[in-house]
């Protein structure tokens, strides 16, 4: 070692000094002004949005194909829907002009609305409207959502241009609101003609934007409908769409995708996490969009298949054991609120039970006591015949962000006080699959989005614990009880809407009071958006937002 | 023997050892892309997860059995596993790495599309990497202990704590680079960076060794002797042989530059072989993952074949009989 320069050694607590400053000013410069901006304004025509998106990259564009979040978000830029939700949450025609349903429920006639062309051309008609629904029930395009949602239809007939009648296999009273699903939207006819792999390219709607192209592992480009004609005077303006075009990015990375719409890279993320929301919420120039999604509330499904929740008193030891709304007060920076619905908070016919699921160690203790799992071993857990009452938790780090995994995590902690010990497992996708498929799970959190209270029959019906061919299934607290069945089937197929309200609410006490799920909160469903992009926050039936009526300020 | 029979022969044993050199290269680049194929083959069918169900629209899906059952056949999913690994063999033999299930087009486009991402990324971050290495081992001959510990940090700093902090502090607070990566030279700046900062701490430690003991060899003090100055010292003759361990070690860097690339990749949402390697385990999809390891293994081999060059010129007692 030789001739150390003295002052070098001065460099490294200045540099810190530095870096320190720099991220200060930062994060001033963030909270520069607090006056609320007002979409003021008149509208400017042009301007490309940038829209990042955390989700994996869709493997087909198409919604028709598989049928998950991700291609719902992209889709609603290019693709419509029969029907559609308004801003009080009813469901009013879009595409179609207005429909009627026999009185057996066995025959619906659908009036399609006329002098609407697809963007390569094609008009719309009942046939289009046809041939998408075979589409969707063909086995070859490997449909899930939109397979289920149109699951009674038996046959359909053209009777004219505009009339399209569709015999059901029984009654669906859930038809139109399924018919309001992105899942289900109408495609050009010509278009499906392409092979599958042309079509997920490049599906081609009615939209106010088309696919222009997709660099995959990079962005979906997206352009203007020049010829856009709006179905029904429901959005803000008439013509067509004022951005240029969306490009939709996929930055996987929460905290590249905050820093990416900071710095203006971008206008709009999705799946914006709590505390950048709450960062966010501090300055005027990033706005918040909460579009909470439709169909099943967030919740916590216990196995009622096996050991030890085959017993019922567990069940609602369990859910006194653990304290969910300190968990969600410290972690989500009251972003969610507490849910005590097997619904969302959007659907009108969601029933809350708050007083079940308080948090209550002594009546869980006293619950277990009663159920034989009185004594606890060296570690502080209960044990029954020499079994530690353990609970396997998977949980999917696509599905639950980085906040929930640790809810879960503090309600391990407060369960163990009451003596259970919850093991909880992170998995990708896949595994965590793998692991429901084999009934390898006392606890489960899986989302489930459905436009209205017929989602009920898919987590709760008997018939839906007998899996797919790939091990799917969606009743995951696997009750299968002949009355909720019938329940659930009349509250489906009854045309009397007063009674389809009071059966559902019955079905959901019945699942409520058996303790079969611990709700959470809603389906979060989060937007941060620059606050140039004015006129954001119309959303389609499941929440996804649409940038028809967006403008990109100077 | 005259001179000029001592040199021929020099020469023709040279030539014997650089053909030998090749050949050997070559059969261990075959061997290692064979053994990477193999391993990835088996390794993926031991993660849980269909196949099937991966081709049909990924884990979860409602896919009928006869559609299953028809991607299965289409696949050769269906056939016996050894079947169905030596066809993969006799495809990959000729180049054929078959189709993405989550992309739905041909692996050799797919990569063909993303491969040059990834090298200018690694690339940059190569020679990124071996400028701040040496900077840092000639600065730690002055002033040892800033030079090893800066060294020491950076090797050890993770690359997905470095690209957060550096968009924290040169993308939110400064505002001087994009935290998503462009192909624009400013665009490249932080990931290039986040790739290059852990090696370089690393590269510099190995070559810092190397340069003390040079600076303070015979050799060193002769060229002193002559008059030749402390620069010019450094620059032809010590810095030569402080090189040496870190050419040597580029090979082993550029496999740590393409699994850096997983990360820095996705966080700075740059197309890339590492984005791709990411989501094509997610999705089990085979062939991508296949396509991408043999892409890295490939990379790898010639790397190495080329760091082994380097130094025989560098040091040209490398390889001499």
């Amino acid at each position: 070692m030789t001739f150390a320069h003295p002052q070098a050694h001065k460099l490294i607590p200045a540099a810190t000094v530095l870096a320190a400053a720099l991220i200060l000013s930062g994060c001033t410069s963030a909270k520069t002004s607090n006056d609320p901006s007002k979409d003021a304004g008149a509208p400017v025509t042009g301007g490309t949005l940038v829209y990042a998106s955390g989700d994996a990259e869709p493997s087909c564009l198409d919604p028709h194909v598989g049928g998950n979040y991700p291609q719902a978000l992209v889709a609603s830029q290019y693709l419509e829907t029969l029907y559609t939700k308004d801003a009080d949450g009813k469901i009013i025609p879009w595409l179609a002009q207005d429909s009627t349903v026999t009185e057996d429920g066995l025959t619906r006639i659908v009036k399609i609305r006329d002098g609407i062309k697809f963007t390569d051309g094609t008009a719309l008609d009942a046939e289009a409207v046809k041939v998408n629904f075979e589409h969707l029930l063909n086995p070859e395009t490997a449909s899930s959502t939109g397979y289920l949602a149109l699951g009674k239809i038996s046959s359909m007939t053209a009777v004219d241009a505009t009339t399209l009648e569709i015999k059901l296999s029984s009654p669906d009273n859930s038809l139109l609101e399924s018919f309001s699903m992105p899942w289900v939207a109408i495609e050009s006819p010509t278009a499906l003609k392409r092979s599958k792999a042309e079509n997920c390219e490049s599906p081609v709607g009615t939209g106010p934007f088309k696919v222009e192209s997709w660099k995959k592992q990079d962005a979906v480009n997206l352009v203007r409908n020049a010829d856009y004609a709006l179905p029904v005077p429901e959005a803000g303006h008439a013509g067509p769409a004022y951005l240029d075009g969306i490009t939709w990015r996929f930055i996987p990375e929460a905290a590249t995708r905050f820093a990416a719409l900071q710095a203006g890279q971008v206008q709009v993320i999705d799946n914006a996490q709590p505390d950048a929301i709450a960062a966010a919420s501090k300055g005027a120039s990033i706005k918040h969009l909460d579009a909470p999604r439709p169909g099943a509330a967030n919740r916590i499904e216990l196995n009622s298949s096996k050991a030890p929740f085959n017993d019922e008193k567990v069940r609602e030891a369990f859910v006194h054991s653990v304290n969910v709304d300190a968990g969600i007060e410290s972690l989500f920076f009251g972003t969610a609120s507490r849910s005590y619905s097997p619904l969302s908070s959007v659907e009108p016919l969601a029933f809350s039970e708050k007083s079940l699921f308080s948090y209550d160690p002594a009546k869980a203790g006293e619950l277990l006591d009663a159920a034989g799992w009185k004594d606890r071993d060296s570690a502080g857990y209960r044990i029954k015949d020499g079994n530690r009452l353990t609970l396997a938790f998977p949980v999917s780090t696509s599905q639950s962000i980085p906040a929930e995994q640790s809810l879960f995590e503090q309600m391990q902690a407060t369960a163990k006080e009451s003596g259970f010990e919850i093991k909880i497992k992170l998995l990708d996708i896949s595994s965590w699959y793998g692991d429901l498929a084999k009934n390898d799970y006392n606890l489960v959190s899986a989302p489930y989005t459905k436009v209205g209270p017929s989602v009920l029959s898919i987590l709760f019906h008997s018939k839906s614990t007998i899996p797919a061919p790939s091990g799917y299934f969606a009743n995951l607290s696997q009750v299968k009880d002949p009355t909720l069945d019938e329940l659930l089937d009349s509250a489906g197929t009854t045309k009397d809407p007063a009674q389809r309200k009071e059966l559902y609410t019955e079905a959901q006490k019945m699942v409520l009071e058996g303790y079969y799920l611990l709700p959470l909160y809603d389906q979060q469903n989060h937007f941060l958006y620059s606050e140039k992009l004015k006129d954001v926050g119309t959303t389609t039936a499941v929440a996804s937002p649409t940038f028809f009526d967006s403008w990109l300020a100077n | 023997m005259s001179p000029s029979a001592t040199t021929s022969t020099r020469q023709g044993g040279a030539l014997k050892a650089s053909l030998r050199w090749l050949l050997s290269t070559l059969a261990g680049g075959i061997f290692v892309l064979w053994a990477v194929a193999t391993a990835i083959f088996f390794g993926i069918r031991m993660i849980p997860g269909d196949p099937a169900a991966a081709i049909m629209g990924g884990p979860g899906s409602q896919a009928s059995a006869e559609a299953l059952e028809a991607a299965r056949i289409e696949y050769g999913l269906d056939q016996p596993l050894f079947v169905q690994y030596f066809g993969q063999l006799r495809r990959l033999a000729v180049g054929d790495l078959g189709t993405s299930y989550s992309l739905k087009s041909p692996v050799s486009e797919v990569l063909a599309e993303i491969v040059p991402s990834t090298l200018v990324l690694a690339g940059l971050a190569l020679v990124v990497a071996w400028l701040m290495a040496l900077l840092l081992a000639v600065l730690s001959t002055r002033i040892s202990v800033v030079g090893s510990a800066v060294e020491i940090i950076s090797a050890a700093v993770p690359h997905f704590w470095l690209a957060s902090v550096l968009i924290m502090i040169f993308s939110t607070a400064l505002g001087w680079f994009p935290p998503v990566s462009t192909n624009t030279p400013g665009g490249l700046v932080l990931p290039v960076v986040t790739l290059a900062l852990p090696l370089a701490g690393f590269l510099g430690q190995v070559m810092r060794d190397s340069l003390e003991k040079a600076q303070h060899s015979a050799f060193a003090l002769s060229a002193r002797a002559r008059g030749e100055s402390e620069i010019g010292v450094l620059l032809r003759h010590s810095l030569r042989h402080a090189a040496l361990p870190g050419i040597a070690l580029s090979g082993w860097a550029l496999g740590s530059l393409l699994s850096g690339a997983v990360v820095v990749e996705s966080i700075f949402a740059r197309p890339g072989l590492g984005r791709a390697l990411l989501s094509a385990v997610t999705a089990r999809d085979i062939p991508l993952v296949t396509g991408v390891a043999l892409v890295s293994a490939g990379a790898y081999v010639l790397i190495m074949a080329v760091s082994d060059l380097a130094e025989r010129l560098v040091d040209p007692r490398i390889g001499e009989p």
